[in-house]
């Protein structure tokens, strides 16, 4: 392999790791500070891929596609703010299988709804972002790019918010006595909701920037949570460096397992060969606080 | 569902409902036919298709309830057992030319050894991360199926060829009826055996569970392990009527069918998944067939509706029936929330009798036979020394209590004589054997018995039932697949639940009685378990005083008359000075003094220990 190849394929696990990066912070967020596996995050990234390109193809791309994204971001929040007031309160300290199964459900609901609205037929949008950037022989997509330079600024984001604002002060504190913030006099119910519209929106972020680069069909939501629970596993879930360390694993697994011929076929084996060692050796991932 | 309905008409209710599922089962290639003649439109071959299909679904359903139910595990690998067993029969017919009845016998074990070994990595993980380890081992097997191109067919899928005596769906429709049948018999024996007592504890208190001796790992492993064999059935049987088996089958989202369907039916009890499958399947083909899209929506309400109406967790599901039932019908004899056993353990303690043999063994105790001898036992977390180099010796009969002030040690000592943490250094020799550093089963069978600081009790089993489970492990049955657990040792465990003063709520659920009467329960496993060091923790935190008297009064009791030897920590001085013989004082992990009530009562540095934490109390420290 050529150093141009290598920067090649590492440029297309980066970009890889960009979206999925946005989606597993959401669920490592609400993780963190609820407690709970969100099943339903891949749906709300199905949801804000279709807004986004329904939306884009109905305006015309560039300025469409950009309208599209703040949609389908609000929209998804909207949805996130529902499910957690009318689903995921009934269901906070109860046992993981409730949990598990409850935003399972929610999942189901969508992903008939997403059929129902959108139909069941692959769906693509033009990228806003077009052409290509020459690098030693080989062509760099300015999109993929892009999502890697988007990637880098939410990671900032989200940082900032946690460690910079009030609420993200209040966040920290609900992840580790949630009874003595509540005494304090802070809004835990809300907070909660508040997370989780944050979550919801991180999933539906990545959602909005994926679609210019894939195919958009409604099975999309299983194929991205179960991706985004092996990075959240492997980084640790709960931690959002976690999460941007194992988004980049599973980038370059999946971009360097399919390129070399010899692992070509099992790339995602890989993934989950590496979710599995993790799991053994350290079971809270490699970011991850010990669960009390 | 214990308490629902009276037992005989209970029993008869439930025979009637397996009796007329069996038949509705047995009836329906004929029932097909009949719907054929009145109503021209519907298809009897197809009807008995669905009927086939939703035999298959029950299999697999009940098989994933086994660990669900009754262990309480989430797996998202059980699909991939299930996929296993279909390629199995499809990869032998297809590259072996094995006749496909023969694959068929195969596949159980085939998904069996694949469970067995899958089983052993996912189990390094507990609960969430249990389940999360579950479906990464699902999606690594789903891609090696996918894209084992040419073993498997890849997304082809595998197909098979069914004899021709099979061809025909009324008899296919029979043979897998029967092999279902046969399976379901033989979960059934498992479930109401010694070893689906085992399951149940565990599911119930893990921690109880292995403090009767239960081995968890290994139970769950073994559960596990024969769930993956039966799916491995379900799977084979799937490919004779579909005649084909794809890679979809293991992905992981395809274990939300026996969850749904279970969810559906009910988790806790043995045929509610069989009843889940027919609604599941019916529900299916009448929706799905009109509204394509709708079904999802329809199926994610229903289990929206389940997991939310069933506020105790989906093992508690009939409790919602229980409470929808009281509801609409106040029955008169609806009775008995906490209830008290209103003092029989005191009335039946002869006092001067006790007292006599108190007398006598006082004397006999400090030069008695020493039970456990703890050397130069310490425990480190990172910097803290929670117990530091501490040795002391409980005699054979004795009554030793550990006191100290809160921090002193006493409730780590306890959980490293127990098992529950690994000491950093040091011995424990009981009976002569060192059990330093082994598990809490281990310890159990030697011979130790504990009550927990928080009471550990299985809260949804009755009285009786949780002393018949001890006795189970204690007496090594618990690995038996085979007879009624609940009629082991029936007689036994009433005559202990009357020597503790429980006999008469015996039949009741152990979490509905009073505080002081669950700690009695907690003693009587103890004693179930032949234990002859009996450890308490704080055996009277939260009780009243009244409670208190009676509580103790009963260890005194049984202790005198079972010849046990108690070792107890405790905060309340009354109750140390009025039971203890030898006192064992602690501060900051260490041994400060030890004597009989009076050495200690009168010493300087215990009062100094005791006046120092109470300075600090009241400046508020």
């Amino acid at each position: 392999m050529t150093p141009g190849q290598l920067l090649l394929f590492a440029v297309g696990g980066l970009s890889n790791a960009a979206y999925l990066f946005i989606v597993a912070a959401g669920l490592s967020l609400v993780f963190g500070a609820l407690r709970v596996i969100n099943m339903a995050h891949g749906s709300l990234y199905m949801i804000a891929a279709f807004v986004t390109v329904v939306i884009a193809n109905q305006i015309g791309a560039g300025l469409g596609f950009w309208a599209g994204l703040l949609v389908a971001v609000a929209v998804t929040g909207a949805i996130g703010g529902i499910i957690e007031v009318l689903v995921l309160r009934r269901v906070y300290g109860r046992e993981h299988l409730v949990q598990l199964l409850g935003t399972y459900a929610v999942s189901l609901v969508v992903a008939g709804g997403v059929r129902i609205t959108f139909g069941a037929n692959y769906r693509t949008v033009l990228s806003p972002i077009p052409g290509h950037i020459d690098v030693g022989g080989y062509s760099y997509a300015s999109y993929s790019l892009f999502m890697i330079a988007a990637a880098i600024v939410i990671a900032v984001g989200v940082w900032a918010m946690l460690y910079r604002t009030n609420l993200g002060r209040n966040i920290r504190a609900a992840v580790a006595d949630p009874d003595l913030l509540n005494a304090t006099g802070v809004n835990v119910t809300r907070l909660y909701t508040t997370v989780f519209v944050i979550g919801a929106g991180l999933a539906g972020l990545g959602g909005a920037i994926v679609a210019p680069s894939q195919a958009i069909s409604s099975s999309i939501d299983t194929d991205v949570l179960v991706l985004a629970f092996a990075i959240s596993v492997i980084g640790g879930l709960g931690s959002i460096v976690g999460s941007g360390i194992g988004a980049v694993i599973v980038g370059m697994v999946i971009s360097f397992g399919l390129v070399i011929p010899a692992t070509n076929p099992y790339a995602l084996a890989f993934v989950f060969i590496i979710m599995t060692a993790v799991l053994i050796v350290r079971p809270r991932g490699l970011f991850g606080r010990a669960e009390s | 569902m214990t308490r629902l309905l009276p037992d005989s008409r209970r029993d008869r209710l439930r025979w009637g409902v397996v009796l007329a599922l069996f038949l509705f089962a047995a009836l329906i290639p004929p029932l097909a036919g009949f719907e054929e003649n009145v109503n021209p439109d519907a298809s009897a071959r197809f009807q008995i298709f669905l009927g086939t299909s939703a035999l298959v679904l029950a299999l697999w359903a009940i098989s994933y309830n086994l660990m669900l139910g009754y262990t309480g595990m989430v797996s998202f690998a059980h699909a991939a057992y299930y996929g296993v067993g279909a390629y199995t029969v499809a990869i032998l017919f297809k590259r072996y030319n094995v006749p496909v009845l023969v694959g068929l016998a195969a596949a159980p074990f085939v998904a069996a050894a694949v469970g067995l070994v899958t089983g052993l990595v996912a189990q390094r993980a507990v609960r969430l991360y249990f389940s999360l380890l579950t479906l990464a081992i699902s999606q690594l097997l789903f891609s090696l199926v996918y894209q084992s191109y040419d073993f498997t067919g890849g997304d082809n899928g595998a197909a098979i060829t069914v004899p021709d005596q099979l061809t025909d769906y009324t008899t296919l429709y029979y043979f897998t009826a029967a092999v279902v049948a046969v399976c379901l018999l033989l979960m059934f024996m498992i479930v109401r055996s010694p070893l689906g007592a085992a399951l149940l504890s565990i599911r119930e208190n893990r921690q109880r569970a292995a403090a009767i001796g239960i081995n968890v790992k290994v139970y769950e492993l073994a559960i596990y392990t024969i769930a993956s064999l039966f799916a491995g059935v379900a799977g084979g049987l799937f490919i004779f009527y579909q005649q084909q088996a794809y890679p979809e089958m293991l992905y992981w989202t395809a274990n939300a069918q026996p969850v749904v369907v279970s969810l559906l039916g009910g988790t806790t009890t043995f045929l509610g998944p069989a009843i889940g499958a027919f609604i599941y399947v019916v529900l299916d083909n009448t929706i799905s067939k009109q509204f394509p899209y709708q079904f999802d929506i329809v199926l994610g309400a229903i289990v929206l509706a389940v997991v939310l109406a069933a506020p105790g967790g989906v093992s508690d599901l009939p409790s919602v029936f229980v409470r929808l039932r009281e509801r609409f019908r106040r029955s008169d004899d609806a009775e008995e929330l906490p209830v008290e056993s209103a003092g029989d353990a005191i009335r039946m303690f002869d006092v001067r009798k006790a007292l006599a043999s108190d007398a006598i063994q006082a004397d006999e105790v400090h030069s008695g036979k020493t039970l456990l001898s703890i050397e130069h036992l310490s425990k480190q977390f990172g910097g803290l020394r929670a117990v530091e180099d501490v040795s002391l010796e409980v005699k054979q009969g004795d009554r030793h209590a550990i006191i100290g002030p809160n921090g002193a040690g006493k409730s780590t000592l306890f959980n490293l004589l127990t098992g529950q943490m690994k000491p950093s250094s040091g011995k424990v020799i009981f009976d002569g054997r060192d059990i330093t550093g082994k598990p809490p089963h281990v310890i159990a069978r030697t011979g130790i018995g504990r009550a927990f600081q928080i009471t550990t009790i299985f809260p949804k089993l009755t009285v009786r039932q949780n002393l018949q489970y001890a006795m189970l492990a204690h007496g090594g049955y618990t690995i038996r697949p085979f007879g009624i657990a609940n009629r082991m040792f029936h007689a036994e465990a009433q005559e202990l639940a009357e020597a503790v003063g429980l006999g008469e709520w015996a039949d009741l659920p152990a979490g509905q009685l009073s505080h002081g009467d669950q700690r009695a329960i907690e003693i009587a496993i103890s004693l179930a378990l032949g234990s002859k060091l009996v450890l308490l923790d704080e055996p009277t935190a939260g009780m009243s005083a009244y409670e208190t008297d009676k509580a103790m009064e009963l260890v005194r009791r049984l202790a005198t008359e079972r010849h046990l030897t108690l070792l107890f920590c405790e905060h309340d001085m009354s109750v140390v000075f009025s039971t203890a013989r030898t006192v064992t004082v602690m501060y900051q992990g260490r041994v400060l003094t030890e004597g009989t009530p009076e050495q200690v009562r009168h010493n300087p540095d215990v009062q100094k220990v005791y006046l120092g934490e109470l300075e600090q109390e009241e400046l508020g420290a």
